[in-house]
């Protein structure tokens, strides 16, 4: 068998505060599989961000304390990876696509230059190499005259551009994994359609593994082939795609399902989860999400279930897992 | 209308209690801070020396009767001893100094935060004719060399010191008016404006309830450290022969232990004296305005806490916190994770 | 629907000059939008679609008087709004509230949760302390949340509570029109059924025209009666909302729906992925403002203007490839009008 591109036990960071410690993620295991897509969703304040930040290496200490278990990378340990072993892996073997791309891209160094950066940091190659190989990356993301927009400055492009740009950037080592934190949340619906439709050929057809970090589970839809469901710092259904959408379990995975707006909805009105998540330094007993769940029972309040196999396609953290067909969990 | 009028009356008192619970809470932290206590209990003293000059001076400072003798060495009688050419006690004009520096320090601060909130907010709110004329006018104080202007100003005006205060606070307002106008423009911009508009709310009370207290942090800052720079001009202004000649003030008193020839007899105490009276409210000043500025803005706090919070960390009980989130532990003994909150580390 | 409507605009044309350029050459303008024209009916909920730059909020903005159009007329209740006096437009203004995107940043983070709602009271000295504090206590217990919030500070709530008090201090007044600007866009997605139904039971309770503004169409698809969609300031199609989504005409139309993403696996949905850029609203053509991106487009589309036709009682389309061709036109290549459009959007 072939070795995962990530296995990652037990992550768990912490936020010291003046007020006490937030748990940000408690106990989080996560696989991906060579040419995989794997999507981690959850609302805000749920730690996947963090999450993918920590595989990468890129919570500092202080504010975060970070614990992991086991970290492996393509076969290599790196859990005790010190920051300069991981700059050399970031970038070449490991890269991000950020949300927001004006804040990620430097606003007075074209974009053309920034992508060449990453070739002659991680290759040998002059820089006329590096040019030519910027202006290839920039046409397979899709970009139209490549040549042109490579001297361009970020805030000259619209922000369909820049987020191809983004992808260009991650893209230009062939990594063996690729994290996008929210890649499209920002862009507008037609473009947000373009850049997923640029990610998932990539990835398809470089075979690239990729961490997909969101909160929009219809994203997840066209792209994932594994769905992380994170709920308060902890993984609480693992599922892949079609059996987390055709028969989800968790009653959080219901909800969130449940309050994406479908165009095939034929009542008006709309199915809530009642309350809010919980503050990350007050968080309840048992499991977290009891005081929102109407199955909750006197075991739900006392005890945290454990993340346990309904079948072979997927785990659920829940002591009463809801087990039916989709239509019927919605009433 | 009695009904009506308590009512009012109730609510005055209920904002009165507000403001002042707001003042203690404000000097609370100023005093948890070690930089903000060295300067709050050194303003402090200043000002109580102020206040009780009369009390704490042995002799009358402008008294040149020559009734001690001049030229003393320090001694019991004279802390500081006496000057050379008028026989003055030190000690007691230097107690005395600290009231001119610390009127014209404070009310100049004081005047040039209120202009320049008041200029800048409404050229930051009302824009367009108004905008630019009073920018204008902030551009040419700018430019203008300060220290001819004072010196054309004072020889026409007078050298009072509310004269010299007026001049100050008249070139001084520019930069924090046009500091207040920038932030001014992004407070205006933001959606809760718009939704007072909305609700009909007239320019006046927009600027007082929703802008002006916006850009509170940024006044209450800049009164501390203009306080300090014009502490420090006062002395400069009468050490130049510039100051209200009937007053004594330590500028005034360095500008006489020059003439008086303190170098040349080695009067070393009667050029440290007032030195040292100038670097303490200068200092002191600083420290409040930079304390204040760690407080006020929250990035600068959060980066400076931090480091604090992580050397209190109890290491055990962090490793707890790690333990609590292994849920096959927690089955096995069905402990509950303990609550972060309750710790005694929690007041840090 | 014989009421009379409760806003009417009238060929609404707003531009702005663009700033910079060359001296005294004339002034380039930025037409946020062009030639709008609709009726809101009292207790419908009204909704305007379409992506950033369409200029669905400079349209919101007109709406509540803030923004005066160029060309065209708005009427509220009967009053054209841009000739009243500004007592009258005072008065008249109570009618109408907006709720905006970003909760955190429409309430005042110095106030307290009751400074913030009763904040519209406070201004039109309507009512005595004891008035407003019973009145704020209602609404907060209407909007889900409790009495004792009061006290508060806006900070201290989520952004889906925060939504809730903007809610409450839109409502105070007894407005009868309500711009809703996104009003879930910036909260997480178990709390916007939350918001959506909250705003739907207040306007049942309250009787409320609503005006929502969206981009995503399937969350509009079950709120609104009727929808318009906005494209670079145009509309290019409006009608019921069962025209919309059943009977959809526009190209444009039919991007944005297969552009909403579906949780639906099962169906596999035919997808139209939107080649190109949205470019610039800067000296627009006189023609079709989609034409550029339109899979269809024919070389009169550039030039020829495109009326509102009407195809169905209130289905009003405007698109040459729906209502047919002007006679003897040309097709024209697709990827050299998109490279126009990446042309026009970067730089």
């Amino acid at each position: 068998m072939e070795e995962p591109t990530l296995r990652m036990r037990k992550l768990k960071v912490i936020f010291p505060s003046g007020r006490g410690i937030i748990r940000a993620v408690e106990g989080v295991d996560i696989d991906i599989e060579k040419g995989e897509c794997v999507a981690l969703v959850g609302e805000s304040g749920c730690g996947k961000s963090v999450t993918s930040r920590s595989i990468m290496k890129l919570i500092d200490s202080p504010p975060a304390l970070t614990r992991v278990d086991e970290l492996y990378f393509g076969g290599k340990d790196i859990k005790d990876f010190s920051e300069s072993e991981m700059r050399k892996v970031r970038g070449k073997e490991m890269a991000m696509i950020f949300q927001d791309a004006m804040e990620a891209l430097n606003p007075v160094i074209t974009c053309g230059k920034q992508i060449a950066e990453i070739f002659l940091r991680h290759h040998d190659m002059d820089k006329k190499e590096a040019r030519r190989e910027t202006v290839k990356a920039l046409e397979l993301v899709g970009v139209p005259e490549p040549a042109s927009r490579a001297k361009n400055y970020p805030h000259e492009l619209s922000g369909g551009m820049r987020q191809r740009v983004l992808l260009a950037m991650a893209f230009a080592c062939m990594p063996k994994l690729i994290l996008a934190d929210e890649p499209t949340t920002s862009l507008d619906v037609t473009i947000q359609a373009q850049v997923l439709n640029e990610l998932r050929n990539l990835q398809k057809s470089h075979d690239v593994s990729l961490l997909l970090v969101t909160h929009d589970l219809s994203v997840v839809s066209n792209l994932a082939d594994k769905v992380y469901v994170m709920y308060s710092g902890k993984i609480v259904e693992k599922a892949s795609l079609r059996q987390l959408f055709e028969k989800p379990h968790h009653p959080y995975s219901i909800g969130l399902l449940n309050s994406v707006p479908k165009l095939s909805d034929e009542e008006s009105g709309f199915e809530q989860i009642p309350g809010t998540v919980p503050h990350p330094m007050r968080k309840p007993e048992g499991c977290y999400f009891h005081p929102r769940c109407n199955h909750a029972t006197e075991k739900c309040k006392k005890e945290m279930p454990p993340l346990s196999a309904i079948n072979d396609e997927s785990e659920v953290r829940c002591w009463h897992p809801r087990n039916m067909e989709r239509e019927e969990a919605m009433t | 209308m009695k009904k009506r009028q308590d009512a009012l009356h109730i609510r005055i008192k209920r904002q009165m209690k507000r403001r002042i619970q707001g003042l203690v809470y404000f000097i609370k932290r100023l005093w948890a801070h070690p930089k903000g206590k060295i300067g709050l209990s050194v303003v402090t003293f200043l000002v109580l020396v102020a206040l009780f000059a009369p009390i704490i001076a042995p002799f009358d400072p402008y008294d040149i009767t020559e009734r001690a003798e001049k030229g003393l060495s320090p001694r019991l009688q004279h802390p500081l001893g006496t000057t050379i050419n008028t026989g003055q006690d030190i000690f007691s004009m230097l107690v005395y100094g600290t009231r001119v520096s610390l009127v014209v320090g404070i009310t100049s601060g004081l005047s040039i935060a209120m202009v320049g909130a008041i200029l800048g907010v409404t050229s930051g709110y009302i824009g367009g004719f108004v905008d630019n004329l009073i920018m204008r006018a902030v551009d040419v104080l700018l430019v203008i060399p300060s220290l001819p202007l004072v010196i054309v100003l004072t020889n026409v005006l007078g050298r009072d010191y509310w004269i010299i205060i007026l001049i100050f606070v008249f070139l001084g307002w520019g930069g924090l008016a046009r500091t207040i106008r920038s932030l001014v423009l992004v407070i205006k911009n933001s959606n809760y404006v718009r939704a007072a508009e909305l609700a009909g709310a007239s320019r006046w009370r927009i600027m007082i309830k929703h802008i002006l207290p916006g850009t509170s942090h940024l006044l209450i800052m800049s009164t501390a450290l203009s306080t300090a720079g014009i502490m420090v001009a006062e002395a400069g202004l009468s050490f130049l022969g510039l100051g209200d000649p009937t007053a004594i003030s330590w500028g005034r008193m360095l500008a006489q232990a020059q003439e008086g020839g303190a170098l040349l007899f080695g009067a070393w105490w009667w050029i440290i004296a007032p030195g040292i009276g100038i670097f303490l409210a200068v200092f002191s000043f600083m420290r409040i305005g930079i304390v204040l500025e760690e407080i006020l803005n929250p990035k600068m706090q959060a980066s400076a806490g931090i480091f604090k919070i992580f050397k209190s960390l109890d290491s055990s009980y962090v490793e707890k916190v790690f333990d609590s989130m292994d849920e096959e532990d927690r089955q096995k003994t069905g402990a509950v994770a303990p609550q972060p909150s309750a710790h005694s580390w929690e007041d840090v | 629907m014989n009421k009379d409507p409760i806003i009417t605009l009238e060929n609404i044309t707003v531009d702005f000059p663009v700033k910079g350029g060359i001296p005294f050459l004339p002034k380039k303008r930025l037409q946020a939008v062009s030639d709008v024209s609709f009726s809101v009916f009292p207790g419908e909920t009204f909704g305007i679609v379409g992506e950033s730059g369409c200029g669905k909020s400079t349209l919101a903005n007109t709406m509540l008087g803030i923004v005066k159009p160029s060309v065209g007329e708005v009427t509220f209740k009967g009053k054209k709004l841009f000739d009243l006096s500004r007592k009258e437009f005072k008065s008249i203004r109570r009618d109408m509230q907006m709720i905006f995107q970003d909760p955190y940043s429409s309430l005042n983070p110095r106030f307290t949760v009751f400074q913030v709602i009763a904040e519209p009271m406070i201004i039109s000295k309507s009512a005595t302390e004891e008035e407003m504090v019973e009145r704020v206590g209602e609404l907060l217990e209407l909007v889900g949340l409790s009495k004792d919030d009061m006290h508060r500070h806006p900070s201290d709530f989520s952004g889906g509570q925060q939504q809730r008090i903007a809610i409450a201090r839109s409502i105070i007044l007894n407005p009868d029109f309500l711009v809703c600007d996104e009003p879930v866009a910036a909260l997480d997605v178990s709390v916007h059924a939350q918001i959506l139904n909250l705003l739907q039971d207040i306007q049942e309770r309250m009787d409320i025209t609503y005006v929502l503004i969206s981009h995503n169409l399937a969350m509009v698809k079950n709120i609104c009666d009727r929808i318009v969609v906005m494209y670079l300031g145009k509309v290019m199609e409006s009608g019921r909302s069962e025209h919309i989504f059943d009977h959809a005409k526009h190209p444009y139309t039919h991007a944005l729906l297969s552009a909403v993403l579906d949780t639906n696996v099962e169906e596999e949905r035919e997808l139209v992925v939107l080649k190109g850029d949205i470019p610039s609203p800067i000296d627009p053509p006189k023609g079709c403002r989609f034409y550029q991106r339109c899979p269809y487009a024919m070389q009169g589309c550039r030039t020829i203007p495109v009326p509102q036709v009407e195809i169905d009682s209130g289905h009003h389309v405007a698109c040459h490839y729906v209502n047919g061709f002007p006679e003897g036109d040309k097709p024209e290549d697709y990827d050299k009008r998109i490279e126009q459009a990446h042309e026009e959007a970067n730089v």
